[in-house]
């Protein structure tokens, strides 16, 4: 056992009290070095918030259950120490931002962990400012904590644990409710502590891409044991295994993978980096180049034709819609924009520029101050929300605020009966939609695990069988495969001539199905086009505050300097097929 | 800033009592309020505390407030309208004494809410929470509980607000003109605010013991509340506030 591990796990399991049989960790054992940059990945119930708590002493000392084996942080059994104990040497920041907030003003925050673990008075001061700066927040240190953005809000997190001098930080999907630019400054402010602080960072995310590029090692769990441990080319150089167990690959080492699934490259170390796909590929192309057509496909595998009608009517147009928030102040300007049956629009900008304003104008929660919003035919001003509800559906990002009903059956049903479908029928056409996702009719859907409710807001939607389907965040939460199957099944649904406009923070999810997007910033449509020809505007991008997706970033930087024929491309797929034909050439 | 509690940034004398005795303040008035009879002292009670709420610069806190308080003492004028009868009858139901008795309970109604909105307006919570700890020895679990499930009161709100919104877009009718109707459409919406917030308390709980929160004394705080001059003088007002509700 290495000498300098500040944690160490023993063979751990631990089951939640009530559930004997599941155990959410399963054996496992792992040593964690002073100063390593540690991220952890897994679908979702793999046990990667339960490791969290293990961690950071909140098991066993406030989740209740049985744990064997020993955790042990900087030479202490967690067992033997109170939760207090533990905390002085870990650090923890949870997803759940307002749930975390002990005060109301910034400085009060971290006030609270200075003066309870009596932190010398005439220290406080030095150790505060210094947290503030750390996390490049000194000029917060005044404001209410109620008026900060989500990105500050964690950095007050996150400098409230600073203070203390934690030696390791210990961080449950810091970034889950946070746009790119947030998300990025998070991991940037972590990185800074890692490398100049030498605090022990372990971070669990969804995000891939982020992590590849941050960590020094990836934790895979699955179904609560470890499944990889390694660097970041190690982990997914797995790529297959672990789509299988649904989590996702950066994009950029799906290509290395693929390229080296078909014999093209030397099977090996995958790329984490744009830069280095583009190598990759530039040297197995080379001279051949320029022998490349120039394509006009743009390859979308999977996708089935839709009855895209764009001389037919739309189903949802605004004209010259303004809104501005009586309270705030804040306010969206001049949408134009139509939206077709049978189309997926996404809807993309950074938190803040006026995206969740446009979903509740178009389900007619808000009425524009001016201008028109038409939803199937219907002016959003004349009609009660509640007749709207029967056109347009909400899959919301957090199912928990709409989920009312003590069973499953009820509550898929309710959305029906509240628009004038009879129980019975209500019931049957319920059970059939029920059964088809594959959920538990009987059960309380509170008692279903985070991405099931997910899918039960989803069966709520789908069973409406509305002429627009509005999705907002609909994949924050969940793990690749759950996100996949919820964008599958929208996809589905636009086949059938529904109308998508979705509201998305993931460039991937965004360049995989979305069509069309409308970019947001400052409360206005700043552009609009083709998933391809938005993301190749880097302009237009910097504005919107959006980094497009590493697909979209390689074919660009492919196009430039190997050949055109790469312009436009935005799957893995259609990279990996040109590359083949290149080789191919003779 | 959406909520009424939350503190308004300032340095008047007002912001710079001691809280404990901005919360002496608020309860003298409100003593005073319930001891007074007559309209002169009412009516100048409620005239103190605007003036003490002006010169804080919270005016338009208390001002929109009365938008929600007014209504409510409407209905108790009409209640007392209704049950207090005696005197001579003014119109139909109306009678001499329930007018007295109902536009008093409507003035004590204001005299005791907004006081306390007031002193909330011009302390921060902690310092409310320190100073309690500090000067009234109140348990320090206590005053946290408090704060938090003052400065919670936003956050409950804000997602009350969401589920509502989540509901009417599946199509509940939030907009129906019968209030029984809409009551009984939003009985339903207990149960996820239940659910989160009792999530968010076992968080809170969790983060709060994982920052030490069993180690904290009386001495931990950083600021200190010592009572000064003006704050004895204020104090001494407030005795002499509610004697003048005894004989007033």
């Amino acid at each position: 056992m290495a000498l300098d591990g500040i944690i160490q796990l023993r063979d751990v399991s631990f089951s939640y009290a009530g559930e004997k049989d599941a155990r959410a960790l399963d054996h496992i054992s792992l040593d964690i070095a002073r100063g390593e940059f540690v991220g952890v990945l897994g679908p979702s119930g793999a046990g990667k918030s339960t490791l969290a708590a293990a961690l950071s002493g909140a098991i066993p000392h406030h989740f209740r259950g049985q744990l064997f084996g020993a955790v042990i942080v900087d030479g202490q059994d967690t067992c033997d120490v109170t939760l207090t104990d533990v905390s002085r040497v870990v650090g923890s920041v949870n997803q759940d931002i307002d749930a975390q907030m002990v005060a109301s003003v910034v400085e009060d925050e971290l006030l609270f962990g200075l003066e309870n673990f009596g932190v010398p008075h005439g220290e406080i001061e030095s150790r505060l400012s210094a947290a503030l700066e750390a996390v490049g927040i000194p000029e917060l240190r005044e404001r209410e904590i109620a008026t900060l953005s989500g990105g500050q809000k964690q950095k007050v997190a996150i400098a409230a644990m600073l203070a203390l001098r934690p030696r390791v930080l210990v961080l449950d999907e810091p970034t889950a409710a946070l746009d790119p630019a947030s998300t990025t400054m998070v991991f940037e402010t972590l990185r800074n502590l890692n490398e100049r602080e030498g605090i022990t960072v372990v971070v669990i995310e969804q995000k891939v891409a982020t992590l590849s590029k941050y960590c020094g090692r990836i934790l895979v769990l699955d179904q609560g044991s470890l499944a990889f441990d390694g660097t970041p080319r190690e982990v997914f150089s797995h790529g297959a295994e672990l789509r299988a167990m649904g989590v996702d690959s950066p994009r950029v080492a799906r290509v290395s993978n693929s390229l080296a699934q078909h014999g093209l490259t030397a099977p090996g170390e995958p790329c984490l980096t744009v830069a280095e796909a583009k190598r990759l590929v530039a040297n197995l192309v080379g001279s051949k180049a320029g022998t490349l057509p120039r394509h006009e496909r743009n390859p979308l595998p999977a996708r089935p034709s839709r009855p895209r009608a764009a001389q037919g009517e739309p189903v949802v147009s605004f004209r010259d819609v303004s809104f501005t928030y009586p309270s705030t102040g804040a306010a969206v300007r001049d949408l134009t924009f139509e939206v077709y049956p049978g189309e997926i629009v996404g809807v993309i900008g950074q938190n803040g520029a006026g995206k969740t304003t446009l979903t509740k104008l178009l389900n007619g929660i808000l009425h524009p101050d001016s201008g028109e919003v038409r939803v199937a035919g219907l002016d959003t001003r004349e009609t009660p929300t509640s007749r709207l509800a029967a056109h347009v559906s909400t899959l919301f990002q957090n199912p928990d605020r709409q989920i009312c009903k003590d069973t499953v059956l009820n509550e898929v049903a309710f959305g029906l009966e509240l628009t004038g479908v009879g129980g019975r029928e209500a019931r049957r056409r319920a059970s059939a939609v029920i059964e088809r996702f594959g959920l538990p009719a009987d059960e309380a859907p509170f008692s279903l695990s985070r991405g099931q409710r997910q899918m039960v807001a989803l069966a709520s939607v789908v069973v409406m069988e509305p002429d627009v389907v509005l999705l907002d965040e609909p994949t924050s939460g969940l793990d690749y495969r759950e996100c996949m199957t919820v964008m599958e099944t929208v996809a589905e649904m636009a086949a059938r001539g529904c109308a998508v406009v979705m509201v998305c923070h993931d460039m991937e999810v965004v360049s995989d199905f979305a069509e069309r997007l409308a970019v947001m910033a400052h409360g206005e449509i700043v552009g609009r086009g083709s998933a391809a020809e938005v993301f190749s505007d880097a302009a237009l991008m910097a504005q919107a505050g959006v980094e497009p997706p590493q697909i979209v970033a390689l074919s660009d930087a492919l196009a430039d300097s190997v050949s055109p024929a790469f312009a436009g491309i935005s799957q893995v797929s259609g990279i990996v097929d040109l590359v083949k034909e290149a080789v191919g050439r003779e | 800033m959406n909520s009424i509690i939350d503190y308004v940034p300032g340095d008047t004398l007002l912001h710079r009592l001691n809280p404990v005795t901005k919360l002496a303040l608020a309860a003298a008035i409100i003593v005073a309020t319930f001891l007074a009879d007559s309209y002169a002292a009412l009516l100048g009670l409620l005239a103190l505390t605007f003036a003490l709420a002006a010169y804080a610069g919270v005016a338009g806190r208390l001002a929109r407030l009365l938008k929600v308080l007014v209504p409510l003492g409407v209905v108790m004028l009409l209640l007392q309208l209704v049950f207090v009868r005696g005197g001579e009858v003014v119109w139909g139901f109306v009678t001499t004494e329930g007018l007295v008795s109902g536009s008093k309970v409507c003035l004590r109604l204001l005299g005791v809410a907004l006081p306390l909105i007031l002193a909330l307006s011009a302390t921060k919570l902690t310092d409310l929470a320190n100073a309690c700890v500090e000067v009234l020895h109140v348990p320090y679990r206590y005053a946290f509980t408090f704060t938090t499930a003052l400065r919670f009161v936003p956050v409950f709100s804000q997602e009350m607000s969401a589920i509502m919104e989540a509901q009417a877009a599946r199509g509940v009718e939030y907009d129906t003109r019968n209030p029984f109707r809409k009551l009984q459409l939003m009985l339903p919406l207990c149960v996820p605010l239940l659910v989160s917030s009792v999530g968010r308390t076992d968080a809170i709980a969790l983060a709060a013991e994982q920052r030490g929160f069993y180690l904290r004394t009386r001495e931990s705080s950083f600021k200190r509340y010592p009572l000064a001059t003006a704050d004895f003088a204020v104090l001494a007002c407030c005795a002499v506030l509610i004697a003048l509700g005894t004989v007033a």
